[in-house]
This record gives C-alpha cells, sequence and structure tokens, in this order.
C-alpha cells in the first residue's frame, strides 16, 4: 500500500489548522486530507490516489464527512483549509457508509479470481474490501465477463474485469514516464483501460503500472502465476543495470529470484524503476558458470577443483613475470573492482588495469581523475529537480539513464527546468523533456558547447560516449568552470563509478590517488601493508595499449573479469589478443564467448548472491545485500584473494567488510588530482556525397548480455532503424521505407530508413540492437566515418 | 466492405483544421469528424492519421474517439438514421418508429444494412420535443415523424429521390453532414427554412403575457 | 477374610469377559472388514472435473493454510496445454507427508473442491523421498467418461460452466483430441 514519504509534502511551510476525527493539528497549508489523516495514523481507504500523480478522485472510496458540505467528498482530491472538520469512517457513520457503498459498486463487477489472481494476497481492493466492504453481496445476477487476458504489450497483460477505472496507470503513463500509449477508452459503464489498434504498450516504464496496479488488473507476463506473494521473500537491493542506482526490492522463492520491483528511494528513484531494472534478470539463470574450467595439455577446457584452479591460476600469473593486465568489464561491485585494483598493484606489479570495456580515451581518464573520482555528491537527483538549465552532451538519457529522464521530466513538468540538448536530432525521449536541441554532427560537441550561450549555474550532463569525441571532455571542464556550472559525468554501466573511485584505472589508485604522486603511493601502500616501492610508479597501459601490447607479445597473461569481448572498443582486436597471450583468466558469472578461449576460467556470484555497493553517477554509495546465500558462489574479491593465498602473499580481502574497512581506510585523497585533460578538437574533414558520420547510441532495451532470456521484455524494444535528414537521403536517393547499407572495411548493417528532422551528413543508427550491431559488424565508433548506400533486400 | 483510404490531400485538409486552433489539439473533434466523412467510419488508421497530425499517441486518440458515439468504429452506410429513444418522443410515438425501422431495414442499434444504405442508432434528446417524436437522417433534423412517413423516407432514400429535412437542407450524405460536422462550409447556410410557429409559441405567449424567467437564489 | 467375596467378583468379571466378542482388529489381515469412519482424515486426493480436466487451479491457498508447511504448489498458465478450465493449473502439486498432520485445514482452504480427503491411511514408507507424494501420486484416477488432460474444455463452455456443474462426461471432440495428440506423440 502507499503510503507517503515526507519529501512530497507541499512545499509551502505556511501552517493552517484543522480537525480530523475531533484531533485538532496543525499541517502545511495545501495538505491533502488523505495525506493528513495518514499522518495522524488513519489509514482512509483509497485505489486512485497516489502520492507521486496528481488528484484525480476517480475510484471514490476515500469519502470522508466534512462539516459544512452536504455529501461526502473525496479525502484525496481536497486540501484541508483553515478551520475545517472533517471525519473519516473511524468517527463518521456517514463516511464508513459511503465506502462501504463504494466498495459494494466497485465489487459489483469485480471477478471472484482472487485464487488465480497474482495480485491475489498483496491486493489493495481485497484488504480494503475486508476492511471497507460487506461480508456478503448482494449482487445476484451475472457479472460481466470479457475474454482475458489483453496483453497490452509482450510484457503487460491487462484483465479487464478486474479493473476498477482508477486510472492510475495511465496517469502514471501520461505524468510520469509521458508515454500515453494506454488511456482510458469507452465511456460510462464500458470505459476501459487500453491502448490503440496496433500501438501496444512499448513504454520504458510500463513495469511500474503492474506495481501500481491496485486491483490485478494490470499483470506482467513474465511473473504471470509464477508465484504468490507468501511464497516470496522479499530482499532490498540495488539495481545492477545502469547506473542510476535504483533501490530494487528483489522478491525470490526457494533461491530463483521472482520477480524485481522499484523499492521507494525519494532520494534516487523515487516511487520508480525502469523496466530493464525490473524484468531483466533472466541473465542470472542463463549461460551460468557453476564450475571452475582449466585448459589441459592437449587444449580442452575440462572441469576443474578449486584449489586446482586456483593453483593454476596462480602459477600462470608468476610465469608471466609481470607482463600482465587485468581487463574488466563496467559492472563489478566497487568491493570487486577494489580488489581487482589491489590485486594488479600487489600480485601482479602493474597497473596495466581498465574497467572501460567501451570507446575511451586517454582524454577521459584525465578528466575522470581530475574532475570525477573522490567527487562525491557533485551534482545529485534533488540538484537536477531543483535546476534551472541542464545541458545534455553526448547523453541521451531516456536510454542511458531512465531515472535521470524521469527526474528531468518532474523537473520540467514543475516548469522550472529548460534542458538543452547538443545532439543530431531531437529523439523521442528529449522531445518529452521539452528540451531544445542545439542539432550537432558528432565530433563537434566540443565546438557548440563552447559555442552556446550557458547561463551561470547550470548543469552539464555529459555521457561516458564523450569520451569517442577528441576534445570534447576537456572542453567541456572548460565550459563548465567558465560559466560556474556544474559537470557530472554520466557512465551507462552500473560499475563504473565504483571501479574508478577504487582506481580500476592505470593512472589512479583507489581513492582518486594518482599513481605518478609518491606520497599518494605511500598512503595506498601504507594501508596495504606492502613497500612504497612495490606499486609501480609508472602509469600502466589503458585498455586499448593493453590490447595492442598483448597483440604484439608484450604481454603474457591477461586477467579478464566480467565483460564479454561483444562489448569491447574493438571485438576483431580483442579477440586477436586473446589469441596471442599465453595464458587467460576468465572470472565472470556467464559463460560466455570469452569463456572458451581461458585457460583458468572462474565463476563468481551474480549481485543476487553476494553483498557489494554500486556507487551510482551521483557518487552515492548503494549497498545491498546477498538475496541468495545457497548457492555459495564466491565473489571476485575472494577469488583474487585465494589466487593471491596461493602466491604465498598476504591479500587479505576475504570477505565483504574486509574490503569495507580497507576502503574506508583509504578514504579519499586530498592531495592534487590528476591533470585537467587539455585535448585538441579534431576539425572534421571535407568529405564525399556518400559518406556520413556515424552516431550511435545504446537503446535502454537491445541484445545486450543482461537482458538475454527475456522474450516478453524483448518484445517491448523498439524496432531499429537508421535515421537521416531529408537532404542527406536526398544526395543519396534514399526515401523513408528504403533500406539503407551502412558500412566501411570492416562489415555492414542494413536497417529500414526513416527521415526526420537532424543534422545533415550524419546517420544514426542503434549500438546494439537486433540487425544493428556497431561494434560487432562494424567496429566503429561515434563520430567514424561510414559509407551509404541502398540497401538490397 | 472496403473503407477508403487516407490520403496526402485529406491530410493536408486535416492540417487546416488543426491550423484553426490555437492549440492544435483542439481540432481532434473536427478531425475525427473529417475522418468519418472520408472513410464512413473512424478506423484505425484513421485513428493513427490523427495522432501524426497533432502529435499525440493513437492511444490519446482512440481516448476521444471511442469515448463519443458520434464516431463509429464500423462502416456506415450512406445514410444514417436516428430515432430518439428518449422519454417524450418514445411516448409520443418514438418506440413505434424504431420498431418500424428495424423491421423494414432488418437491422439493429449501430447496424449497417448489407447494401450499405443504411446505419441506424438510437439517439438521445435532440433537444427538439416541441416536434416529437423526432428523427435525423444524416444529423438533419425529420419532425413530427409517424410510421407512414418513415417508410415514405426510406423509400425515397433508397431510390434516391431528393428528401427535404424539415428543418435544414436536402438530404445528400452521411459524409457530407460529416464533412460539415468538421467545419467545412458546405455553403447551404440559408437553404433552411426558419422556425415555424410550434417552435416559436412558447415565446410568443411569454411575451403576451410579459413573463420573465423566475429569479433564483444568488441571482443579483 | 472379608477380601474373598471381593476377589471372587474380579476374577468372575475375568471369567465372563472371555465369552465376550473380541475387540481386536487383526491389521493387516482383517482391514477391510474395520474401514474408517467417513471423516477420517487420510491421504489427499486432487480432484477431477467430469470431463477429466484438474480441479486444481495452483493457487497455493492450501501451502499457504498449512500449518506444517507441507504442501509445496506452483502454479502455470494453460497457454500451451489446457489441464484445468481457466487461465492457471497446478503444475507442481507436493504434500510431504512426513510433514503433514492431516488437520484438513488445506481441504477447508480449497475454493474449487480440487483438494479433499481420502480414507486412505496407510502412509509409511522406507525412504523419505517416497512420502513427498508427487501430482500424479495425488490425483485422482479417471472415471469412465473423463478424458485424459491435457486437452481443451468442452466447446462453448467456460470455466465458469465447470464451477456451475454443468459439465457431465468429456465430449467426442475432447476424446478425438487427445486421440490426435497421442498419435502425433507417437511419431515423434
Amino acid at each position: 500500500m502507499t503510503l507517503t514519504s515526507d519529501n512530497k509534502a507541499t512545499n509551502t511551510q505556511e501552517l493552517i489548522t484543522a480537525t480530523i476525527d475531533g484531533i485538532q493539528m496543525q499541517v502545511p497549508k495545501g495538505t491533502l486530507i488523505i495525506r493528513a489523516a495518514e499522518k495522524m495514523g488513519t489509514f482512509v481507504p483509497r485505489f486512485c490516489d497516489h502520492p507521486s500523480l496528481a488528484p484525480v478522485a476517480a475510484c471514490r472510496m476515500c469519502l470522508v464527512e466534512i462539516e459544512g458540505m452536504p455529501k461526502p467528498q473525496p479525502s484525496c482530491a481536497i486540501p484541508l483549509t483553515e478551520g475545517m472538520v472533517v471525519k473519516t469512517q473511524m468517527t463518521s457513520k456517514v463516511a464508513e457508509d459511503a465506502q462501504a457503498g463504494v466498495m459494494e459498486f466497485l465489487l459489483i463487477n469485480h471477478p471472484l479470481d482472487c485464487p488465480v489472481c497474482d495480485k491475489g494476497g498483496e491486493c489493495p481492493l481485497q484488504n480494503q474490501a475486508m476492511t471497507a466492504g460487506r461480508t456478503e453481496s448482494r449482487f445476484e445476477i451475472e457479472k460481466r465477463t470479457f475474454p482475458k487476458p489483453l496483453e497490452l504489450s509482450t510484457e503487460i497483460l491487462l484483465d479487464r474485469e478486474r479493473c476498477v477505472e482508477c486510472a492510475r496507470c495511465t496517469r502514471f503513463s501520461e505524468e510520469i514516464a509521458g508515454d500515453p500509449f494506454i488511456e482510458l477508452l469507452e465511456r460510462g459503464a464500458k470505459q476501459q483501460v487500453g491502448i490503440a489498434t496496433d500501438e501496444p504498450f512499448n513504454s520504458y516504464f510500463s513495469g511500474n503500472t503492474v506495481q501500481i496496479c491496485p486491483v490485478g488488473a494490470l499483470t506482467s507476463s513474465a511473473y504471470r502465476f509464477r508465484s504468490r506473494p507468501f511464497d516470496l521473500v522479499s530482499v532490498k537491493t540495488t539495481c545492477e543495470h545502469c547506473a542510476a542506482g535504483c533501490s530494487l526490492r528483489t522478491d525470490y522463492r526457494r533461491e530463483t529470484v521472482m520477480r524485481r520491483l522499484a523499492w521507494e528511494d525519494p532520494e534516487v528513484n523515487e516511487d520508480w524503476n525502469c523496466d530493464k531494472g525490473r524484468f531483466a534478470f533472466g541473465y542470472l539463470k542463463t549461460n551460468r558458470l557453476t564450475q571452475p574450467k582449466v585448459r589441459n595439455l592437449d587444449g580442452n577446457q575440462i572441469d576443474a577443483l578449486w584449489p586446482d584452479a586456483v593453483d593454476i591460476a596462480a602459477a600462470g600469473l608468476a610465469n608471466a613475470q609481470g607482463k600482465v593486465a587485468v581487463l574488466l568489464g563496467g559492472r563489478l561491485t566497487l568491493e570487486d573492482a577494489y580488489a581487482y585494483s589491489k590485486f594488479a598493484r600487489v600480485a601482479l606489479g602493474t597497473n596495466n588495469i581498465d574497467f572501460r570495456n567501451r570507446d575511451h580515451s586517454e582524454e577521459e581518464q584525465q578528466f575522470l581523475g581530475s574532475a570525477v573520482a573522490g567527487n562525491h555528491n557533485s551534482v545529485t537527483y534533488k540538484e537536477l529537480e531543483n535546476a534551472q538549465n541542464v545541458i545534455l552532451v553526448s547523453f541521451e538519457p531516456e536510454e542511458e539513464s531512465p531515472i535521470i529522464f524521469l527526474r528531468l521530466r518532474k523537473a520540467m513538468q514543475k516548469g522550472n527546468l529548460k534542458v538543452t540538448a547538443i545532439a543530431p536530432y531531437l529523439s523521442k525521449g528529449l522531445e518529452k523533456l521539452n528540451a531544445e536541441v542545439v542539432a550537432t554532427k558528432p565530433g563537434e560537441e566540443g565546438k557548440v558547447l563552447s559555442g552556446i550561450d550557458i547561463v551561470e549555474n547550470s548543469i552539464i550532463l555529459i555521457g561516458e560516449r564523450a569520451a569517442a569525441i577528441p576534445g570534447l571532455l576537456s572542453v567541456a571542464l572548460e565550459v563548465s568552470n567558465k560559466t560556474q556550472s556544474k559537470i557530472s559525468w554520466i557512465p551507462r554501466r552500473a560499475g563504473e563509478r565504483g571501479a574508478l573511485e577504487a582506481g580500476a584505472l592505470p593512472a589512479l589508485l583507489p581513492g582518486a590517488r594518482p599513481v605518478a604522486d609518491a606520497s599518494a603511493r605511500s598512503e595506498v601502500a601504507k594501508v596495504w601493508g606492502v613497500s612504497n616501492s612495490k606499486i609501480p610508479s609508472e602509469p600502466g597501459l589503458d585498455h586499448s595499449q593493453i590490447i595492442k601490447a598483448a597483440i604484439n607479445g608484450e604481454l603474457k597473461a591477461l586477467i579478464i573479469a566480467g565483460l564479454d569481448v561483444l562489448d569491447a572498443p574493438d571485438p576483431k582486436l580483442f579477440s586477436e589478443a586473446i589469441n596471442a597471450v599465453d595464458f587467460v583468466i576468465t572470472i565472470g558469472v556467464q559463460e560466455n564467448s570469452l569463456t572458451r578461449y581461458a585457460n583458468v576460467s572462474l565463476p563468481v556470484a551474480p549481485v543476487t548472491e553476494k553483498s557489494g555497493t554500486f556507487i551510482n553517477w551521483e557518487g552515492r554509495p548503494r549497498p545491498f545485500g546477498k538475496a541468495i546465500g545457497s548457492t555459495n558462489a564466491l565473489t571476485d574479491a575472494r577469488v583474487l584473494s585465494m589466487i593471491a593465498e596461493s602466491m604465498d602473499l598476504d591479500f587479505g580481502l576475504q570477505i565483504i567488510e574486509d574490503l569495507r574497512m580497507e576502503l574506508s581506510e583509504l578514504g579519499i585523497w586530498n592531495g592534487s588530482k590528476l591533470e585537467k585533460p587539455q585535448f585538441e578538437s579534431k576539425e572534421i574533414v571535407d568529405f564525399k556525397n556518400d559518406n556520413v558520420i556515424l552516431s550511435t547510441w545504446h537503446q535502454l532495451l537491445d541484445e545486450g548480455a543482461m537482458q538475454v532470456g527475456e522474450e516478453h521484455l524483448a518484445g517491448t524494444q523498439k524496432s531499429s532503424v537508421a535515421y537521416l535528414s531529408e537532404e542527406t537521403a536526398k544526395q543519396n536517393n534514399l526515401t523513408t521505407g528504403d533500406l539503407v547499407t551502412v558500412l566501411n572495411t570492416r562489415g555492414s548493417i542494413t536497417l529500414p530508413l526513416e527521415i526526420i528532422e537532424m543534422v545533415n551528413k550524419v546517420i544514426w543508427i542503434p549500438f546494439n540492437s537486433k540487425d544493428s550491431k556497431v561494434k560487432q559488424s562494424l567496429g566503429a565508433k561515434e563520430g567514424d566515418i561510414m559509407l551509404i548506400e541502398k540497401g538490397k533486400v | 466492405m472496403s473503407v477508403k483510404e487516407i490520403t496526402a490531400e485529406h491530410i493536408e485538409e486535416l492540417e487546416v483544421l488543426a491550423a484553426k486552433y490555437p492549440v492544435r489539439r483542439s481540432a481532434l473533434l473536427p478531425m475525427l469528424h473529417y475522418v468519418q466523412s472520408v472513410q464512413g467510419m473512424v478506423s484505425p488508421k484513421g485513428i493513427q492519421t490523427c495522432a501524426t497530425v497533432l502529435d499525440l499517441t493513437p492511444a490519446e486518440v482512440a481516448a476521444v474517439a471511442t469515448f463519443y458515439t458520434m464516431f463509429k468504429r464500423f462502416p456506415m452506410g450512406k445514410h444514417h438514421i436516428g430515432v430518439c429513444i428518449n422519454t417524450l418522443c418514445a411516448l409520443l410515438g418514438g418506440d413505434d418508429l424504431w420498431k418500424e425501422l428495424t423491421e423494414t431495414l432488418g437491422i439493429g442499434h449501430d447496424e449497417t444494412t448489407s447494401d450499405s444504405m443504411f446505419t441506424i442508432e438510437r439517439i438521445e434528446c435532440q433537444a427538439a420535443c416541441t416536434v416529437a417524436p423526432v428523427m435525423t437522417v444524416n444529423w438533419e433534423f425529420m419532425d413530427s415523424m409517424d410510421p407512414a412517413k418513415l417508410k415514405e423516407l426510406i423509400e425515397k432514400l433508397k431510390t434516391g429521390a431528393p428528401v427535404q429535412s424539415t428543418r435544414g437542407t436536402l438530404i445528400t450524405s452521411i459524409s457530407d453532414s460529416e464533412r460539415l460536422l468538421a467545419g467545412f462550409n458546405d455553403g447551404k447556410v440559408n437553404d433552411s427554412p426558419d422556425a415555424d410557429d410550434s417552435m416559436l409559441a412558447g415565446l410568443r405567449v411569454a411575451k403576451e403575457r410579459n413573463m420573465t424567467a423566475p429569479i433564483g437564489k444568488g441571482v443579483r | 477374610m472379608a477380601e474373598i467375596p471381593q476377589m471372587m467378583r474380579a476374577f468372575g468379571t475375568t471369567f465372563l469377559s472371555m465369552f465376550r466378542k473380541v475387540t481386536t482388529e487383526q491389521y493387516p489381515e482383517q482391514k477391510d472388514q474395520f474401514p474408517p469412519q467417513a471423516r477420517f482424515h487420510g491421504r489427499h486426493q486432487l480432484n477431477r472435473h467430469p470431463d477429466g480436466l484438474e480441479k486444481c487451479v495452483g493457487c497455493e491457498l492450501c501451502a499457504w493454510a498449512c500449518p506444517a508447511d507441507a504442501i509445496y504448489v506452483e502454479g502455470a498458465s494453460n497457454d500451451e496445454e489446457r489441464f484445468s478450465p481457466g487461465e492457471r493449473y497446478g503444475r507442481v502439486y507436493q504434500i510431504n507427508y512426513l510433514r503433514c498432520i492431516g488437520c484438513g485445514l488445506c481441504i477447508e482452504a480449497c475454493p474449487t473442491r480440487a483438494l479433499t480427503m481420502t480414507n486412505e491411511y496407510e502412509l509409511a514408507d522406507n525412504s523419505r523421498t517416497k512420502l513427498i507424494y508427487e501430482k500424479d501420486d495425488l490425483l485422482a484416477p479417471l472415471q469412465p467418461g473423463m478424458a485424459q488432460p491435457p486437452h481443451s474444455m468442452i466447446d462453448d463452455f467456460v470455466a465458469q460452466d465447470y464451477y456451475d456443474g454443468k459439465v457431465k462426461a468429456a465430449s467426442a471432440e475432447q476424446f478425438a483430441e487427445i486421440e490426435i495428440l497421442k498419435q502425433k506423440k507417437a511419431q515423434d
């Protein structure tokens, strides 16, 4: 049941005095009766009321008696006024009867199918029918029935006979998500929630409607009939899908996650989360590695016992004698990333470690080391909500950080926010933010950013894609300095910010300490209990340098953890590197294309089976506990400790408490940070007519590794299309509906073309969607110059 | 029966309607009437088109299109015939008219004859109780009807003989009426007869007797 | 000497009882002669509708009601194969007779009368796993006129008709359907 949190009270602090049930109270002006009653401990029954949605008084369940008013009034829509005397069902027969009457009407056509209903057991209608309803129905004729369920999308099912027309779902879709794909259709007794013909409810936030539906009318295909509420054990967790850091409620039964819900957190995700966070957890059970594997002398991978596998790994690393590098994905927890960071320095004696398994640059490292690492709470969700001006650079909120999108939308609706996006076109998501787009070719963002007028105290949100554009991050820092605007870096993956703080970069130690700084090194060495000389003073190789060095035979061993080759900046080079290296250790949750190259493959625990912390884009730690314990899967840190032990090192990171203690002991560096990046932008050179610049970013729902095994969710993906401006299309003799092929020397992608209003000479395609896998097919990045031609069927 | 496609020309006319209003989405009702004049119904494609023109989602348009009973989601015949079934008309012969109509055409409420000539509908009060029982043909009034007149009316409409509304213009088709409802002037505003004595009798008597409306509470 | 008459009376009672009818039941030789009372809470049974479809909808209310946590149920959708009328059926149904205390709260909780208790009391075995009864062990045997699910509901019938008792026996179509299914399976 929905309860109000303090942050949702009205802003005005002017107090008024009113009486509810004979108790005089002072509340801020504008407080709704239902909220005030709730505060004093009286729960007025309700369905349509939701603290995050505007009042509508649709269900009439919350009727109360107000002195001086001829009839009972809906308490969810009337604010208390000075001297108002209200009687709820606790003291008023009128209110009690009115509520009982409404309940009787609501139940007339409500089916008696609670035993088969997914909501049964946690259903406000069920509960309130017990508290506010009659014991026996007086309705004797047949109830109205509908064929059920109606598929609103592949993920959301509607059971029309259960609906009480509270309009929570439709209001959520319109007010919060900005996706009014569901509406109340028909009228009067026939009124029903529905979609337009052939226009499914494919909103990224559709799952929230299932959660706020006060009856079982909206259910999700994925959870349908899988369990009952009383089977489930609920644990508060943190979402591992993006850097938003949503609080989730993970419900599991018999050691299997059954569903995930948004856990209310006013500071972060409020009452909501996105469909990816809610529905994409099938990967936990798909292609899971459970057994260590080692390659035997014949070159075959065979199952091994943990001690053997660990010894072989340790021996392999010792053999490499420092010619080792560690490649991490961006999905590790802070603690695990820290363990790798320490392991690389202490056990391997190298700074060759990088968490950026995506397009990256030296400029980015400097940017992160100088402006992001150790800079906790630079910009917060709250600040976004109260901001006047937000500038988005290389960042598409709805696709790349949906909770930021929701918060920006909330701010925009309050009427105080102006969003300016430096992007090639006005996307649907930006449209919902009422954003102004400065149409920009990829590569020219820096030039545009320094050219536009920026009001002082704006907020600049810069996405991880900025790393692909030379000079952009340097310019962004300069601009933010000049305009006294805060700048915040928005990575996509959940573990990136944590890995940064953990020092999983070639030039950074934990706590934003530069490797090159002797006193920083000695601070770290002291905590680690090693001699100062143990930590190499020279910055190591970054991801792409590691790949290059491996191919050139300069490295002997690689530790690859929590990543898939398909995400790599260049999958082809990545594969070459793995083949060139003698000894590869992969540490991961799932089996993927990498694990079969491994000399030693070690399975570790996914987020549900360990505790840890994600640091979200704000720099806010989001710790979570272990949900499922019985699998005995090990954390990355534990595995590294075992390897270190086998190498006769006192590593000392066996349990989460060790890690957290060491991290807090290290704290944040207050000496001088990395130098600010000062890189030159590249001018876009003239190019031929059939050449265009590639613009691409991830869709929220795509072919990502952590969305496998979720067919229902996959059904709500956006279809893959390519965008061109009218002029560019005309120059290449293309029109809407044609197929267009984007190609380079590596390969090609063919997609249906849509002509939209956008900057000329640029083609936009999805980054990792069906039929459009930029890295796999093209090995390209944003800003690259591509050839286009008419596609063949 | 195939429903007529909405073409680029139609979209141009929809744009004309949308441009009439300070807030474009205000044009949705006229636009749906327009779609109905083109298609003889509001089809999913029609809903989609309105949504595209107004930058709404199809669901938002569908919510409006399904709310109002004047928008049909099945193909209408050439003529739309309504019979008022509210109390006064019903008592004064409306029920008989409805019975006659359904028996003659062999169809029921919101149904279309197989030859696509007629769609019939039970309609609510048309605010013309003075001339009850009231019928409408393509939303033009046919006042003071009786079963015999109804039979004749159907015959005429079937054969295409001219039918004059008692208070409106010559009956053409529902398509033309819908176009008018959409806001495209058909230039026939002066073709209708003026109000007759039965309409104005009350006003005349009130004036003769110097009657005024009672002054209610709260009126200054 | 005053005790003698008392002793005689006592021996008399013993002596007389030698001619009374014996109440000892010889189990298992004579168990048929002494059936338990009809009200006895024996092994559970999952009942069927008259056309063979299962009454269980997998709602788990029995599991919820069980004070001994002896019942485990998993529901599933009837989308692909139909086992019960309506949308949902019990895909997994287990009763652990090492835990069951025979209280009968489960059958009171059952909203479809799918779960009832038989009079069968011979619930002993030589392994723990054998005493976890699966759905197959609990389902009522097919009576004449019933068709083995999965199969469709009777044509033109909805779930409500099943609950209203309108179904009397499986239809010819239902038998034909499972025949086709059988042949298909044989081919595969």
